[in-house]
């Protein structure tokens, strides 16, 4: 009772003294930060941390915009980048002076949404792609055809996860456009393509770590992460980059303009470029971090993992897609609402 | 609802008693076709998904689909996370307050809506007291985000006082309503007797009014107990740093990997649930 006493006290009392000593606020996705991590970071530096989860890029700035949240750290999706700079959320805490800035892989380094990484630090990037279960199917699966043009052994066995910009950037990929196009030959081609695959879906569901695990679908449209932790469930299941091209995320680590934190915040932003911490960020989540030299210290399973190392002939299919423009947003809506008739 | 019970109970009954006719064949709506059929397939539709979020919290195996032989590890790993004890906690704090609160300003608007006769605008009293069930919960969480956002900037304090303040609002209709068909369920003969005894009006109401709408004010603190447990919007949205709940942590961690964690987190949240709501249904059953 006295415990629970001490916690009640504590709940009320804690964020009340946010400017105390060595504190640090991180508003993270939900089931993303190794708690490993945040212990040897606390041993190494004596900052004690407190993780907030959202759920979702739009949650979460949402609550960094009305201010008064009392965060220090966010991480932000690469396309939602751009929109906190533009607003003046994020500061820029000068990462290129950092120790450990020599760290970031030089793919990583100078991207379109942060060139220089002048704002974020690598967090965490994955892939969407095709996972396909070889038992069923065993051709090549490095392309957009499994689901957009299914093979025989596939048809009403395919799902599409229901992400409508995804979905839309990999099918104008496939038609030899471009993603974000407002080109209406390329959307129209985009279109019919679509259309003509869906009756050769099985369905347009989440969740597809079970399904694939349980061959509930035979294929689908998926992340990497999750296809990795379907395969270590069912090793048919197999992870396919399609060579028209696909998309690429990237989580990364800001500085907030508001932090109350700040020392602490650039220190926590220097300690997860040093690769052995790195390594501790993908060990938890299961996707790969961009920071160079982390490979060896990850768990043996990573690796080597085909979901994780992208096959060197592949890797320039990969894009990284911002949010697209009102108009071209207008296009993928009005194809999409087509789609889910 | 239980007020509407109350009120479509009485009519009827009222009209079987006094039939001196013999018994005819009268309407009865379990005599319609089909009948068991849609009972059945209504309780199964609405307890297998439950169920089987029951039996997984027992998985051993990572997933929440494939069966791995029984096992208690992610209760144990519940058990174990400091996020998900900090979270327990915060949300039992937070649930208490809320419940003590609303119920509390329930009974003082229950009594001023029933204990007197019809008034003007009554109608739009009732609506104002019940606004939180008809206004969509995203509109109230936008709004409350906003407000809050803007005093805790101006006053520096984040602490969970918001969060339990956000709670009582929502919860007050829902400690209201039960509070409300105690109190029209109880005529005013007793306490005009107390008052031509001579009992001061607070005598009566501590004495007579207090005692007699009890299990109306406790089933009303349950109730109130139970939603600000399960509220994942408005939290969401209100909440300062460090400030998750049980309900917020765990919709952090569907968007990522799902492990049977949550399952044990949902069961026994499911428990503490059901327990309440037992109880709250043997306070109202007492009533009558």
């Amino acid at each position: 009772m006295t415990r629970f006493m001490t916690a009640v006290v504590a709940s009320f009392t804690l964020v009340g003294a946010a400017h105390a000593e060595g504190e640090l606020n991180i508003y993270n996705w939900g089931n993303y930060t190794n708690p490993e991590l945040i212990e040897k970071f606390t041993a190494e530096t004596g900052i004690e941390v407190t993780i907030t989860d959202y759920d979702s890029n739009t949650t979460a700035l949402a609550k960094v915009e009305a201010g008064g949240h009392g965060f220090d750290l966010v991480v932000p999706s690469h396309s939602y980048v751009h929109i906190y700079v533009d607003k003046g959320l994020i500061v820029k805490p000068g990462i290129p002076d950092m120790e450990n800035y020599g760290n970031i892989a030089e793919e990583w380094l100078n991207v379109d949404w942060d060139p220089a990484r002048e704002f974020t630090v690598p967090w965490q990037w994955g892939t969407t792609g095709v996972a396909v279960n070889t038992s069923v199917y065993d051709g090549d699966i490095n392309t957009s055809s499994i689901w957009l043009d299914p093979p025989e052994e596939l048809v009403g066995k395919v799902n599409v996860v229901p992400e409508m910009q995804d979905i839309i950037n990999l099918t104008l990929m496939y038609v030899g456009g471009e993603p974000c196009s407002t080109d209406k030959e390329m959307l129209k081609k985009a279109r019919d393509v679509l259309l003509e695959a869906k009756p050769k879906w099985m369905s347009m569901d989440y969740g597809m770590t079970e399904k694939l695990s349980n061959s509930d679908v035979m294929a689908s449209v998926n992340w990497n992460g999750s296809t990795f932790r379907a395969r270590n469930n069912n090793p048919d299941v197999a992870y396919g980059y399609p060579k028209e091209g696909y998309p690429l995320w990237m989580d990364s680590v800001a500085l907030l303009s508001d932090a109350q934190n700040v020392d602490e915040a650039k220190a926590f932003m220097n300690f997860i470029m040093d690769p052995e911490n790195a390594a501790l960020i993908s060990s938890f989540a299961r996707y790969a971090n961009g920071i160079d030299g982390s490979e060896a210290f990850m768990p043996e399973d990573m690796k080597t993992a085909p979901e994780i190392v992208v096959p060197a002939e592949l890797v320039s299919a990969g894009q990284f897609t911002t949010a697209c423009s009102a108009e071209a947003q207008e296009f993928y809506t009005a194809i999409w609402t087509e789609l889910q008739k | 609802m239980a007020e509407m019970s109350a009120r479509t109970d009485s009519p009827i009954r009222s009209v079987e008693r006094p039939g001196a006719e013999p018994p005819r064949k009268t309407f009865s709506i379990t005599s319609l076709p089909g009948f068991t059929a849609i009972a059945i397939t209504a309780f199964v539709l609405l307890y297998a998904p439950i169920l089987t979020l029951v039996v997984y919290s027992f998985n051993d195996s990572e997933s929440v689909a494939l069966w791995g032989g029984f096992s208690l590890r992610w209760y144990e790993a519940a058990w174990s996370n400091t996020q998900v004890q900090e979270a327990t906690v915060r949300s039992l704090v937070i649930a208490v307050f809320a419940a003590l609160i609303s119920t509390t300003v329930a009974t003082a608007a229950a009594l001023g809506t029933t204990r007197r006769g019809q008034f003007k605008g009554q109608t739009f009293i009732y609506v104002m007291i019940n606004q939180p069930l008809m206004v969509p919960e995203i509109v109230t969480a936008v709004a409350l985000l906003i407000f809050f956002a803007a005093s805790k900037v101006a006053t520096g304090y984040t602490g969970l006082v918001y969060l339990i303040l956000a709670h009582s609002a929502f919860c007050v209709p829902f400690a209201y309503l039960p509070i409300r068909a105690r109190l029209e369920g109880m005529n005013l003969s007793l306490e005009t007797a107390a008052a031509d005894l001579y009992a001061t009006p607070w005598k009566t109401f501590r004495h007579v009014t207090l005692p007699l709408m009890m299990p109306g004010i406790a089933a009303g603190a349950m109730l109130a107990f139970v939603i600000s447990l399960d509220d994942v919007i408005i939290t969401e949205f209100v909440k300062s740093a460090g400030q998750d709940t049980l309900p917020t942590y765990m919709l952090g961690q569907l968007r990522r990997a799902v492990t049977p964690e949550v399952n044990a987190i949902s069961t026994a949240l499911l428990a503490l649930t059901v327990m309440l709501l037992t109880a709250f249904f043997l306070l109202t059953r007492k009533r009558e």
